[in-house]
């Protein structure tokens, strides 16, 4: 079988992500849209601070480190100077919605055409597993050893809720990005549901940007490392309890790129 | 007015993106750079943007920097101390642009009254990590407008962070400029992350996770340390001969101890008055042969003793300080009879 090689795509897509994460999913679903779209040559990423940082080793565009939480307003400047350049950035939920929230708000509030990959794990992931703004009630991380309790911390923050009150966003949705097992009598196989709308999204959230629109699409992801459980369980996790914390939605569609 | 000559020195020195958070002493800046933009004669001017948070602002100077664009912003300490992160992150990844520090009195809230109080925090500890930017101190309005231009050629000559340390009463202060026709800072930016554009990608970058690269970039920021500290500039005024007394100073403190020095000549007594240009580098060479004919050494400025403590690590001579706090400025009399 021929493997497609894509120019903005390092090694086949081989990533050093841990086994079991969607991660390298993601990365490799932006090198694609970048290339169907014909936009690698003019695409600058901008990383963040987290697991996302170690993006810049995958994707063959150009980069620029941004400090803890910042990548909105890095991308904001670039784009207001580079008007017909891609600016698109890679956050983890602890980078955009604990840290970084301000940043993030007042970027998609000004509605600069860039775009925000989200990947939302619900933990803390590069640091080791500790409580993010996203983690859900009850769930034990290594600052949440009896389980996060939200009468001190607070529900888990809905980044779909506190965007889509900004008029100015043109895309907003929210994916999992996990396949979904699907048990048979004798094996577990992975549903590709997931896998295309993750990618559908990414490229609509392109298009919208193409057509001077503010795009932000969350990612419901596993850590099955820092959630201490195997891939299966974490991937089971994600479709029984994630999904009901954060239920996949289209918030905002302005330009109608789901239709086309 | 201070605040407009900067302003007008900025656009005029070919700034492309101004990005600002309101700060008083420094908002006068931003005002008068808002009104220049969108401006026919100023066609590269392209980004005026009124950010959220000095961390915002100072991110957005990141990004800019990082694609290759002159920017700058001004703000005061309380600013400065939230834009203590942004900077360290420029310094390692080699990204260019110019801070204007309006000092105002410090620490905390202090007050919006004219200090000195940021010398230790911008030379020895702006940001985690070992950070070194190039810092200017002008003393008067005209030096400001020539070092907002000598700012941008450095910060893009160095790929470096640029700090123009001034305090609230030159930004304020009414004075006579006189400006030479502009010539724009237009930098090669080749390594800029403007797109990859069927070349090599550009990669702007603070992160190496292996102790021999993380070694590499530290030797190459040093290395490149070595080449800014042969920019370091001075002025010695009045110090023909042995000298009775040496005064130090920058800023304003400067301008009001040149006075003092005058009137002592007049006196006969021998005094001079060193004056550090580029505070960072700073003129190791100058403040070592000047201050090795004195008799006595006396700082004068607008804070516990910052300055005196930066000579003295160099010269290892007693430096006396006179302090001025909270806001009030040096006085003439006060400072020429410190020479006793």
């Amino acid at each position: 079988m021929e493997v497609k090689q894509f120019s903005s795509i390092f090694e086949n897509g081989v990533t050093t992500y841990c086994p079991g994460c969607e991660h390298g999913l993601l990365l490799k679903f932006i090198g694609m849209a970048l290339d169907e779209l014909g936009i690698t040559e003019k695409a600058i990423m901008v990383g963040s601070v987290g697991c996302s940082t170690l993006a810049y080793k995958f994707l063959n565009v150009d980069y620029v480190q941004a400090p803890h939480g910042r990548a909105p307003a890095i991308m904001s400047a670039i784009k207001l100077l580079e008007k017909d350049k891609v600016v698109f950035g890679i956050q983890g939920d602890g980078d955009a919605l604990s840290i970084g929230i301000a940043e993030l708000i007042h970027a998609a509030n000004r509605g600069i055409p860039i775009t925000v990959f989200m990947y939302n794990n619900m933990v803390f992931g590069m640091t080791g597993g500790q409580m993010a703004p996203t983690t859900p009630e009850g769930m034990k991380t290594t600052t949440t050893p009896f389980g996060r309790d939200i009468k001190q911390m607070g529900p888990p923050l809905d980044a779909c809720k506190i965007l889509s009150s900004f008029p100015q966003i043109s895309y907003l949705k929210r994916v999992v990005i996990t396949p979904k097992p699907i048990f048979t009598k004798d094996r577990v196989m992975y549903s590709s549901k997931e896998a295309m709308d993750s990618y559908k999204a990414v490229l609509n959230a392109f298009k919208t940007q193409l057509m001077e629109g503010f795009s932000f699409v969350e990612f419901i992801g596993t850590c099955n490392v820092n959630w201490k459980m195997s891939i299966l369980d974490s991937k089971k996790y994600v479709h029984e309890v994630g999904v009901k914390v954060y239920p996949p939605a289209l918030c905002r569609d302005a330009f109608g790129v789901e239709k086309k | 007015m201070g605040a407009k000559a900067i302003a007008e020195a900025a656009v005029r020195s070919g700034l492309e993106a101004y990005f600002g958070y309101p700060i008083t002493p420094s908002s006068e800046i931003m005002e008068n750079i808002s009104v220049l933009y969108g401006e026919k004669r100023y066609p590269w001017f392209k980004v005026f943007l009124q950010s959220a948070s000095e961390i915002e602002s100072v991110n957005m100077l990141f990004g800019a920097g990082a694609a290759g664009y002159v920017s700058m912003t001004a703000t005061s300490g309380p600013g400065l101390s939230l834009m203590a992160e942004g900077i360290s992150y420029a310094y390692a990844s080699e990204v260019p642009f110019l801070i204007i520090d309006v000092n105002r009195g410090g620490p905390g809230l202090g007050n919006v009254a004219p200090e000195q109080s940021d010398i230790s925090f911008v030379l020895n500890s702006l940001g985690h990590g070992g950070v070194k930017p190039i810092v200017l101190a002008p003393h008067t309005v005209q030096e400001s407008m020539e070092h907002v231009h000598k700012g941008f050629e450095l910060a893009f000559t160095y790929r470096i962070p640029v700090i123009m340390l001034t305090d609230a009463l030159i930004v304020h202060m009414y004075d006579t400029v006189e400006w030479e026709p502009p010539y724009i800072v237009k930098p090669k930016v080749e390594w800029a992350a403007r797109g990859r554009n069927y070349g090599p990608r550009h990669i702007i970058n603070s992160i190496y996770l292996d102790p021999p690269e993380l070694k590499g970039n530290k030797e190459k920021l040093l290395q490149k340390q070595k080449e800014i500290d042969k920019i370091a500039e001075s002025e010695c005024f009045m110090c023909y001969d042995d000298l009775d007394v040496l005064y130090i100073a920058i800023g304003i403190s400067a301008r009001i101890s040149k006075e003092a020095v005058l009137k002592l000549r007049k006196k006969g007594i021998k005094a001079g008055l060193f004056r550090p240009i580029t505070l960072s580098p700073l003129d190791k060479n100058s403040i070592l042969k000047y201050s090795s004919h004195a008799e006595k050494i006396v700082s004068v400025e607008m804070n516990e003793g910052q300055l005196a403590q930066e000579i003295m690590r160099i010269t290892r001579k007693d430096v006396e300080v006179l302090p001025y706090l909270g806001g009030y400025i040096p006085d003439v009399e006060e400072v020429a009879e410190a020479w006793k």
